[in-house]
Parts: C-alpha cells; structure tokens; sequence
C-alpha cells in the first residue's frame, strides 16, 4: 500500500519538476541545440518550399552557407547574433497574411519563435545530425545495483531507472536455450549442445553454451541469411526472362566469412574491392558478387547501356543502405531536402562503381572462372614461368586474362550496323555484306586477336578495317564453323595507338538477306604469347590455351576498365540517364568524413574510407543492424535510415559504446559483439508482459523484459525440419529445389520449371533454397521474405491468415508433422510420454498438463476418426508402410498442431 | 480477439509513425486489412484491373486510322524514325495499315473494330483514352509503371495501395486478388502485384482456376473439416493459456489469423467456384470449365467484388503481336486473342449494371504501351508474319463504371495513330483518377519509407478530369 502510495506522489511531482526544471533552463542564457531544437522545427515547418527542391525566393534552409547567403530580396535572412534585424523573425511574427510566414500555414507558437531568436542571438550556429559524427569514447553511466552483468546493462538500466521501470528476472534454461541458439545460429541447438547446456548447473553453463553456439558451423547460415537480404542475392537475373544466375559461390562465402569471423572492416572491403586488392584470390574475387547481385535485364531489345547505369544505381544506394544505413537514393533526382547531401554528390560517388566491365551482357561478364585444384596448379606454374621468363606484369595480365577472360571487349558494344545487327540485343551477328564498329580499340603493340564466336557457314570472309568501313584492311579471317561458342585466334600486323575498328563480313552460302552467318561475344586484341625461344615455351602455350577454353563454373565479379576504356561519369539531370551534366570524378560527401590519406581514388579507397573508424556510419549501422536481429528493433528502428528523417535512437550512448567497442576493442570481430550482448542481462530477461509493462513500455522500447520476436521466414522452416528430423546438414553448393506446388514459375520466354531435388537435398536449410525474383519460394514470401529485387534493409513483421495455411497445410510442412510424429513415437513408450517427448523437442521443456490434455484430446478426436477410415489413414500417412495405423495417423495431427503453436513458431 | 488487442493494435500502428509525425498509422499489425473510410467519399468501392499483357494494338482495335492504310507497304518516313528507340525495329520499317474493319457504335459513335462485336454494343457504357503514352518500351518495366508508378522493381502496386488505404470489407477474403490466364504470367513476375516497401500483407494474393484457388488452403489429404477445426480449435486453446501466460497481444492476433485461416479455406473455395453460376451466366461470359482462361476470371472477378475484395487484378498473357509467329501475327493470333476476351469483357460490364455494382465497380482495360503504325522487321529483316513493335507515343486504354463518363473519349493522335496531338495522359493519370474515384488524394496519399513520403504517382498525376460523369 506504501509502495502504491508513495508512486503516486512521485508521479505528481514529476511533472512540477520538469516545470520548474524548464523555466530555469530556458532562460536567455542556455545555449540553443541546433539538431534538437532548431532543426526539427525547419523540417516541420519550412523545408519544403525552402529546402533542396525548392527554394522559394531563393532562400534555403538546408546548409548554413544557403540560409545565410542572401536570397532574391538581396538581402540575407538570417544575421547572426541580431534577431532583430533578421527578416526571417519578421517574417515568422509579422500580422500581414500575405507577408507571414510559413505562409497560407499556422504561425509558430511562441516557444518556437523564441527557440530561433535565441538561436540567432547565438550567432545561428549549424549542427550536425548525430550520425554524422564520429563515433567517439562513451562514458559508461553508473548505476547502483546488482542487475548488471556487463557494461550494456549500465545504459539500459539507466533508461529504465529513469523511466521507473524495473527489469524483469531471467528467463528459465529452457527458454534461454532456444532463443540463443535461434539468434546466434538461426535454428534450435544441435542435440550435444542442448543437453549439455540442460545438464551443466556451474555458473558457466550459459557462457559455455554461447561459446559453443558461436563455434557452431551452422552460425554462419543465420548470419549470412541475414546478409543475403541486403546483398539482394538471388538465383537469377531478374526483370522479364528471370533467367538462372551462377552466383551461389558469393553464398558460401559469405556463410565462411561468418564462420570464420572475418573482421566486418576486412568483410566490407573485400566485398566492395575485393579485385583491386593486391593478387586477389579467387575468394577475393567471389567477395565483390555482392554487387553483381544487381539484376540483368535479357528481354529482347532493350537497351543494354540504360540497364548497366540501373544496376550501377543500384550500387551506390545498396552501398549506402546497406552499410551505412543512409537513404543517398533520394538525391539520385535532385539535392536532399533533409540530409547534407548533394545531387552532384550522388554522381560523384557513382563514379567509384561508374568504371567497371559489366555491361548488362547475357553471360554476367565479368565472371570469376572457377579451376579445379589441377587446373590452378597449371595456373601457378604457368604464372611463374611467365614472371621468371618475361615480367611480373605480364603474369598478372595473363593469369587474370585466363581466370576471367578480362578485359575483353563486349561484342554488344559494337554499332554502325548495316546487314548486322545485335542478335536478341546480345550478340554481335554478320549477314551477309555486313558492316559495323568497334569504337575506341587500344591496338598499340597489339599482334593477336583472340575472339569467341560461332559460325554457321563455312567460307565467311571476314574483314577488319581501320578507322573506316572502307579503310586499310588489317586482316582477312575466315573462321572455322561452328554451332557451339569457341574461343580462337589470329595473328594481326603489330598495331599502334587507339582507333575505330570497322568490320566487314560476306559469305556467298549465305542466299537470303536475313540468313545469319556468323555470330561474336567478344575479342580480345592483345601480344602474341610471350616468352618465344624460352624454354619451356611450348608446354605453357598449351596450357594458356587449355585453361583459356576450358568449361569451368563461373561468379559473376566486379572488375575495372583499363584506363584505355574509362567510362566517364556525368551527373544526370533530374535522375533522368539519359540528360547527361557534368562530367564528375569519384568523390565523398563533404558531409561526411574525407578520404583516408593515402587512400587510391578507386573502389578500394572507398572500401578504406567506409571502414576508416572516422566514418560515422559503418560501425552504427552494422551495431544496430546486430541488435534487430537480436532484439527484433533496432536500437534505432530505421535500420534503413539513421538520417534526419529515420526514427532516432532510443539509446543513442550505448550504440555509440557498441560502435566504439566492435572498433576498437573488437576490433571489427562480430562474434564478440555478439558475445558481449547476449551475455548482458539484458539479453537474458524473461520476455513475459506484465499490465504495467504493457502500459509503461508496450513496444519494449526500454528493454525492460526480453524480446518476444516471431521467426523469419528462415527459421520457420529450419526450426520444423530441425523438429521433425529432418534436416540434411550439408552446407554449400549450388541452390536446392524443395517441394513447391506446381505452377508457381511462369516466365515468359523462359523454359525453366521447378525441378524438386533428389533425396536429402530436399531438406536443406532454407537460405539454400533456389531464390527466382519473379516467383520467390512461396511460403519464404508469406513469412515476410524480401523479393530481392534490390537492397532490404529490413524485413516488416506481419502476422496473416496466410502464414498459419503455410504451416497448417503446406505439403512441406505436413511431411515434417509425419516425420515428427515417427519421432515422437520412438521418443515414449505410451501417447503420453510421445507427446510430452514431442513437446519437449520443440520448445526444451516439460509440456504443461493442460496443453498436454488439450492434444490429447486431439490425438483421441484424430483416433476416433482413422479408425473408422483407412483411406483417409492412409491419405495422413502418405506412404503405405510401417507407419500406416490409426495411431500414427492421429499423432501426425497433433504433429501437425504443435508446429503451429505460436510458442514454436515465436522466439521466446 | 479482445479489446486489449486492439488498443495496443493501434497503439502499434503509431509505432509506425515517423520521426517528424508524417505516419503509416494506416497499417495496424492486429487488423492490416480492417475496413478504413477513404479521406474523402469515392464513388468506387472496388476496382477490377484487366489487363491485357503483351500489350494489345490500338491500331486494330480503337484507333481507327484510313491514313495508315493508304500508307500501308511504303517505307516509314525518315521523320518519324529520327531519334527514336525501338525495341526491335531497325533500319527503315514499312508502314502496316490497319489489320481489322472499323464502324461507329452507340450513341457515342465509338470507333470499334470487326474485332470486338461483343465490346461494340457497350460503347456507351465507357469511356476511351486515347493519348496514353509511357516511357518504357520494354514489356516488364512498361507493367511496373503501369501497376506501381516506377519502372523499376521494389515499389508496392496500385491494389497493395488500394487495399493498404482502404482495407477490405470481407475479412474471410484477402483483399487483392490477381488472376491470371494466357497460360503466363505477366513479364514483370509477381512484382506488378508485390507490396513493394508496403508490409507483405498488402501484396496480392494469386487466385489460380488450377491446383489450390489460393496456395495451401486446401487442408492436408486425409485431414477433413471436423479434424481441421479440432486442431486449430487446440492450438488456438493453447496459444490462449499461452496468453495467460505471456500477455503478449501478438499471440490474440495469432490466434485470430487462425481462426480467419479456417474461415478462409471455406469462403475462398465457394467463391472461386463458378459451376453454381446459372446456365446463362456461363452463355454470357464464354467460360469454359475447369481451365485457367480469361473468360473465367472474369466471372471470378465479378464474384470477388460481390463479396467484397477491394481489388482484382487481371493478367491475361498473350497480346505481344511482334509477328514472329503466327500466335503473334497482328491478323492470326490476335484476332484469337480478341476473341477469348471480347464476350467476357462485355459480359462483366452488363453483368455489374444489372447487379447495380457497376456504380461502385471501376473496371479498367489496357495494356502496358502501344504498337507502331510500322510493320516489325526485327533486326532490320521483315519479320514472317505481319506485326508491330513496341510503341511508347500512343496507346488507348478504357475505363468504366463507378463515376467514369458513359460514352466518354479522350485524347486523340495524329493520321496514322503514332503520336498523340491533345489529350495525352501518362499511367501516373490513370492511377490519380482510380485514387480519386476511390477516395484519395494521390498527393496526398503516402507512406513514409527510406526517409521520404513515398506515393503512387512519384513526383506526377492529374486526375482525368475529361472523362468523369
């Protein structure tokens, strides 16, 4: 009663408090803050007409330059230190409605007025957003009492103090259990774990089990499902045809770079530069698919330069999305009404990933050619008689010609056509009298021609010309035929400088104007092989040519021009491709950090400079990004944008603590970040609601019990293949075809259909499921997956009739109810003991008596039924063997049942 | 579903609300699809979207051009090819005249071809645009921006707008359905019916005339209604002690999805039967039993509406008339096109007015761009059969019912159909004018998303004025 009483009291007095507190602190003294005070205050009322797009008489709010310039009057409207002489005070207070502003809207009210007097009296300081500042040391606040095990329950219990909340009790073991293991390695504990934990009663029985779940090889498929959304990998390209894509060895990678630990700083780099670093491997390479998971548009006549600029795009704002929590795409069209960020400054940053080889091509190029062991033993001693026999630079040039068949020339970058055409608007095809151009060839010393092709008629003659269609023939080639692409050579008289390159093609089979002769992917003009007269020479031809044509699997990477091709990077007006500005160079926001010294002015400076500790964004996004998945909310819930216009944090401190800390202390290692959460009491609280909680802290904002989060998309199924046994453990490989109902794939121009996979491989984790962009895997999209069309940087939570008809009723879930069921059987020797063993394999404790009467009384409805009916039996059972009786039947039904509990299907 | 549920429901849905109090506090995770009263009273209830994917020609359907044909065999002139992009046409193409017979129908003395004979009687109840024109010329981009505003995937579509604005009125029923015939889907893929940053409970829900009506809604072999109600009755009886328990209201709102699931595995199968459809409803749509045709989801769309879903949306694949084949010949294949759509079309129009829905029914027909007044030579080679390619300048689509101008036109294009001359209107106005017949602003209707209010109609939009009663 006491206790009641005395709350009250303070409940009253809080208030009273504030008030004075308030009007002792508003006083003219007290400084001004400009981000919370001032600058809500433009967003709310005067950005929009005087922001980045409009700037109404010509004044603007966005950076302290604009707003102190002076606008079309002549006159600034701001002085700083003189409010009174400020026309943007006389305008917010003046009576005349034409003249006040905002105008045609209400007036500020008097303590904004006052707030901007203040502000300019202070000499109308600018302010930075929070997270556009470094991230720099926190004080750790203190606190008074025994709840905290580390030093993020110092920041959260601070909050609750002051919130007058209280912390809930740790959750039980069994509950622990599960959530940690869901969390850290995306399904339930494999079974040594689990019982390891269930039995250990030391005090490092926790401790142990977090070890060990982060030692576990099934970590990295939690963590890389989670990046996989953000890379928005998927098994095709994409837009009409959705043609299949090779680009899987970019998923295993990742899942290894989780595994592995790779520090996020070495994680990031690889992934944006992976092939600028020095003697990239394979896996380097592998690393920079992350932005070739950009969509690759096949349908016939479309125009292949507008979609490389869409997947260029798509780069910049995925990079800015993704690992730095910033919505740069909103100045793709104009300069940002809210952030400090530029139009211009857009296509700046565009030219770090402006100048790359792709080119919307058919076949993904560049691509990464991946040898077999053998083949990169031929390789390295191939690379090594080259540098010991003719220089360092030609074994770079040629080892990275045979791994990537780079830098070629793509025959779709060919024009000028007369009787040639580009077939499908792909392939560089002759007719018969054909005419057309290879812009801008770097011919200097070059003496061999190495092209792939196919040629349907024998007797083709095939000219090419300098500078004109007409101009002095280089070289007459008449190529083998040939249905399937071959790759082949000829020798051209020693060139020099760059030109124009005209080809010319006849073949007197070829009858009919529209009779196709002879089809390009692409050449390769370069020196003829090197080391002639070493010994040694004739082997390693042969092998250059060997691995140079054999069919090996592929990943589509990044890669760069040569300086002869440089793709200059214009701004485009308005966003519009095709109303092309000045012509910009790579280059960062001025908003943010600069550029590292000594960082190259390429994508590996770049990769520097978003993980140089003085950027202010990295560390933040990748914390908050952590936490989402951890806590079900980000620390700021925007994971999307931490800008001016996200939600802002709840407890900014303890995120720049955790930023600081992965940085610094860390160093960059996400296991122990990880580690350092979930072993915080924060983490551990019991995830119960009380009234008061629910209305004090609905949303858990203060973290005052632990998170209660459904499971994605991914978990669902892991977690019921893992129940009901099924599981296949395998990891890597190409992507697998599960049960899915027919009818789900109908692409237009595209054979391809839903092959389900053999055996095992049926049951694989679900971050191997095979992704199609036009037709994702039905029950992954019903459960909030993303189309990975482009970047997710997180997924929205619903809860849908649709859902509970996936896992009622969907046949892959109805074959793990019937292999839960065998498995509860063999469990217990009576239906009570099945059941309750059932129960305990989902969720890790007793099974309650009442939940167990209400599936008893299921089990005994189901039994009543299959009795009478062996059909339907049979239909429950799905396979007419040992397990067809009523009994097993009637489990399935209760099988079936507990996967649906929203305890299963919740993360507790 | 208790009052706790839906206090902290709404509670949630401020949660949503952004940092400067632009709000999505339309989407409230313990109801997403609640029935919601539009800003402003809108003469449409529901919307029904036929669309013809492929894109139909105009110049053998609507626009009737006797220049074209006097020009029909001579070589295109230079002016109308200078600076232009094709998708398939190279070098100088032949002018095609048009491939059908035109006469005027109706009071409003609708130009319609020989094609559409059923169409032709109901002229008067709709009303053309004739200047449509887009800047995609390629098939699934051109959808996209007919369906979400943006050529580009990952923005939601008009039904997940509709249905996020507005909710449903049969809660047993999703609320936007897509049906789909000619045997693909739409080139777009199942983005032009995603919810794009919209939550995943807006995105359409594929209805299909094979195999299940809605994916998994059909219980499990051997498991009959009684067994099904049993089990959700149990686990619905244990997330209630769960409850208890936890006091979490996501585990009421669980509980509730169940209960609509089950009530949805009745209501979906009776509605997207058409067999107890009298006889001579059958005769007026052209159905044919037990197949995915278009004439069926037709019917369906028309039950559907009657039932309350807010939005459906029609693909019937088939309509890209290059001339490649002759499935694709502008005077074989798609004269049979016509032909599978022309009876159902004009069927749903009659059907809604004597049920008194088309009054509050939008139906829309049209394709994702036009084809050109030029006859196809792919790759610079005339193509076997006759056809057309992809147009941007000029394409006609029509509009009827719920406060759409009966025997209404507008928008005209010059002598041989390629460019517009007055009236022109972008898919950003023909999604303002569904808005504005619905209730909303288009400008005014947003989401808040990546930092900034997001909306249909991008940065564009003009209600069609012109053609509204």
């Amino acid at each position: 009663m006491n206790f009641f009483l005395s709350k009250k009291i303070v409940l009253v007095i809080t208030p009273i408090v504030a008030v004075i507190v308030f009007f002792v602190f508003s006083s003219h003294q007290s400084v001004v803050d400009f981000n919370t005070q001032v600058k809500p205050i433009f967003n709310k009322k005067c950005i929009t007409c005087h922001g980045g797009v409009r700037r109404k008489s010509g004044f603007s709010l966005l950076f302290r330059a604009d707003a102190l310039a002076k606008n079309k009057s002549g006159k600034p409207a701001i002085i700083p230190g003189d409010p009174d002489h400020s026309e943007m005070i006389r305008r917010l207070t003046v009576n005349d409605p034409d003249e006040r502003m905002p105008y045609k809207h209400e007036p500020l009210n008097k303590q904004e007025i006052d707030i901007l007097k203040r502000w300019i009296r202070q000499g109308a300081k600018w302010g930075d957003h929070w997270a556009y500042v470094a991230v720099e040391a926190v004080d750790i606040p203190k606190v008074e009492t025994g709840w905290t095990k580390n030093e993020i329950d110092n920041f959260i219990y601070e909050k609750l103090e002051q919130e007058r909340l209280k912390p809930s009790t740790e959750a039980d073991k069994p509950t622990l259990l599960r959530r940690a293991a869901l969390d850290l390695i995306g399904m339930p504990p494999p079974e040594k774990i689990a019982s390891q934990f269930l039995n250990d009663n030391t005090s490092r029985a926790y401790e142990t089990l977090i070890d060990s779940l982060l030692a576990s090889r099934h970590f990295g498929g939690k963590w890389a499902a989670m990046w996989l959304d953000l890379a928005r990998y998927a098994d095709t390209k994409g837009y009409e045809r959705d043609d299949s894509r090779s680009i899987w060895h970019y998923r295993d990678w990742l899942i290894n770079a989780f595994n592995q630990d790779k520090p996020y700083d070495k994680f990031l780099t690889e992934q944006i530069a992976g092939d600028l670093l020095p003697d990239p491997t394979d896996d380097q390479y592998v690393a920079t698919a992350f932005h070739r998971n950009t969509m690759t548009n096949d349908e016939g006549g479309t125009d292949n330069e507008e979609f490389r600029t869409a997947a260029v795009l798509d780069r910049v704002n995925t990079t800015w999305q993704a690992l730095m929590g910033t919505t740069f795409g909103c100045v793709q069209c104009h300069s940002h009404p809210y952030d400090p960020f530029t139009h211009e400054e857009y296509y700046k940053f565009m030219a770090f990933f402006n100048d790359t080889r792709d080119e919307d091509t058919y076949d993904d190029y560049p691509l990464i050619r991946h040898f077999t062991d053998s083949m990169h033993q031929k390789l390295n001693s191939l690379t090594h008689w080259l540098q010991e026999n003719v220089s360092a630079e030609k074994a770079i040039e040629v080892n990275r010609f045979l791994r990537t068949w780079q830098p070629s020339i793509n025959s779709l970058t060919a024009d000028q056509f007369v009787n040639s055409e580009l077939a499908d608007t792909k392939f560089l095809i002759f007719r018969n009298h054909a005419v057309a151009r290879l812009k801008h060839v770097d011919l200097e010393n070059k003496n061999l021609l190495i092209y792939r092709y196919i040629s349907w008629k024998k007797d083709g003659i095939w000219a090419i010309h300098l500078d004109k269609p007409d101009g002095p023939v280089i070289k007459i080639i008449s190529p083998d035929t040939t249905s399937n692409w071959k790759i082949t050579e000829t020798e051209i008289p020693v060139g020099s400088g760059i030109h124009d390159i005209y080809f010319t093609y006849t073949n007197p089979h070829l009858k009919k104007a529209e009779d196709n002769g002879q089809q390009i992917d692409w050449f390769y003009f370069t020196e003829q092989f090197p080391g002639k007269g070493k010994q040694g020479y004739d082997g390693n031809k042969k092998i250059f040519w060997s691995l140079l044509t054999v069919q090996v699997p592929t990943t589509p990477v990044m890669m760069d021009n040569p300086t002869w091709m440089h793709r200059t990077t214009n701004v485009f007006e308005r966003g519009n491709w095709l109303v092309k500005g000045d012509v910009v160079r790579p280059a960062v926001p001025h908003a943010l950090n600069p550029m590292p010294k000594n960082a190259p002015n390429n994508r590996l400076g770049l990769a520097m400079w978003i993980t140089s500790k003085e950027n202010p964004l990295t560390a933040r996004t990748m914390i908050n990004r952590v936490w989402e998945q951890l806590f079900g909310t980000g620390l700021a819930e925007t994971l999307e944008d931490l800008g001016t216009q996200g939600i802002p944090p709840t407890h900014k401190e303890l995120m720049d603590w955790l930023s600081w800390k992965f940085m610094n202390d860390y160093k960059w290692s996400v296991k122990k970040l990880l580690k350092e959460i979930v072993m915080s009491s924060t983490y551990t609280q019991d995830s119960k609601l009380s009234s008061e909680s629910l209305e004090k802290d609905p949303f858990n904002k203060f973290y005052e019990r632990g998170a209660r989060v459904r499971l994605s998309a991914e978990q669902v199924r892991d977690e019921g293949l893992c129940i009901s046994g099924l599981l296949n453990e395998k990891m890597f490989g190409s992507s697998v075809f599960p049960y899915q109902p027919k009818g789900i794939w109908l692409s237009p121009w595209n054979g391809a259909y839903w092959q389900k996979s053999e055996g095992q491989d049926q049951y694989r984790r679900a971050l191997y499921t095979y992704w199609k962009r036009t037709a994702p895997y039905p029950s992954m999209m019903t459960f909030d997956g993303t189309a990975r069309e482009v970047c997710a940087a997180r997924r929205i939570r619903t809860n849908t009739p649709l859902q509970a008809l996936v896992t009622l009723n969907d046949s892959a879930y109805l074959e793990m109810a019937r292999h839960f069921a065998y498995r509860m059987e063999k469990a217990g020797k009576d239906l009570k003991q099945q059941i309750s063993a059932g129960y305990e394999l989902a969720l890790y404790k007793p099974i309650p008596v009442s939940t167990l009467s209400v599936l008893l009384k299921l089990y005994d409805q189901s039994l009543q039924k299959f009795k009478k009916d062996k059909d339907k039996t049979c239909e429950m059972i799905g396979e007419n063997d040992q397990h067809n009786n009523p009994e097993t039947a009637a489990l399935v039904v209760v099988a079936n049942a507990l996967l649906n509990l929203d305890e299963v299907i919740t993360k507790n | 579903m208790g009052l706790g549920a839906l206090a902290i429901g709404s509670l949630i849905g401020c949660r949503s609300r952004s940092s400067d109090g632009t709000s999505n506090v339309l989407f409230d995770p313990a109801h997403p699809l609640a029935p919601k009263l539009p800003p402003f009273p809108g003469k449409a209830k529901a919307v029904i979207y036929l669309h013809m994917a492929g894109a139909p020609s105009q110049l053998e359907l609507f626009d009737y051009k006797p220049v074209l044909m006097k020009l029909d065999g001579q070589d295109c002139p230079e002016s109308l090819l200078e600076g232009k992009r094709f998708a398939f046409i190279r070098g100088v193409p032949k002018m095609l005249g048009p491939q059908a017979k035109f006469a005027q129908h109706g009071e409003s003395r609708a130009w319609v071809s020989e094609h559409l004979p059923h169409f032709s009687t109901i002229v008067d109840e709709v009303s053309f645009l004739k200047a449509v024109t887009t800047d995609q010329f390629n098939h699934a981009p051109a959808q996209l921006l007919v369906h979400s505003g943006s050529p580009r995937l990952g923005r939601p579509s008009m039904g997940s707008w509709v249905t996020y604005g507005l909710g449903t009125e049969n809660q047993n029923l999703p609320g936007f359905v897509v049906l789909t015939s000619g045997g693909k889907f739409p080139d777009a893929g199942k983005s032009v019916w995603g919810s794009g940053f919209l939550p995943s409970v807006y995105q359409g829900v594929q209805c299909r005339s094979e195999g299940d009506p809605v994916l998994f809604i059909k219980d499990p072999e051997g498991m009959d209604r009684d067994l099904r109600k049993a089990s959700i009755d149990a686990i619905n009886e244990i997330n209630r002690k769960e409850y208890d328990e936890y006091k979490d209201p996501e585990i009421l709102s669980r509980i509730s999805q169940y209960e609509m699931a089950y009530r949805m595995q009745i209501s979906v199968p009776e509605v997207m039967n058409i067999n107890d459809e009298p006889d001579y409803i059958h005769e007026m749509y052209g159905t044919k039993p037990n197949v995915a045709c278009f004439a069926n989801n037709v019917l369906l769309a028309r039950k559907l509406v009657e039932k309350g879903v807010r939005f459906v949306q029609l693909f019937d694949w088939g309509w890209d008339s290059h001339g490649t084949d002759a499935n694709l010949a502008i005077d074989i294949g798609f004269i049979n096109k016509c032909r599978q759509v022309d009876k159902s079309m004009t069927a749903l129009i009659l059907d809604l007015k004597q049920r008194g829905l088309l009054e509050e029914t939008l139906v829309i027909w049209g394709g994702e761009f036009g084809r050109t007044p030029m006859q196809e030579n792919r790759e610079g080679k005339q193509n076997i059969f006759k056809g057309r390619d992809h147009h941007t300048e000029a394409f006609t689509i029509w509009m009827a019912g719920a406060g759409i101008k009966k025997g209404g036109s507008y928008g005209e294009t010059d002598e041989i159909g390629y460019s517009t001359i007055s009236g022109k209107v972008e898919p950003f106005d023909v999604q303002a004018t569904i808005l504005n017949q619905l209730g909303f602003d288009h400008e005014k209707f947003t989401y808040q998303f990546q930092g900034r209010p997001y909306r249909l109609t991008d940065v564009k939009g003009r209600v069609i004025d012109e053609i509204l009663s």
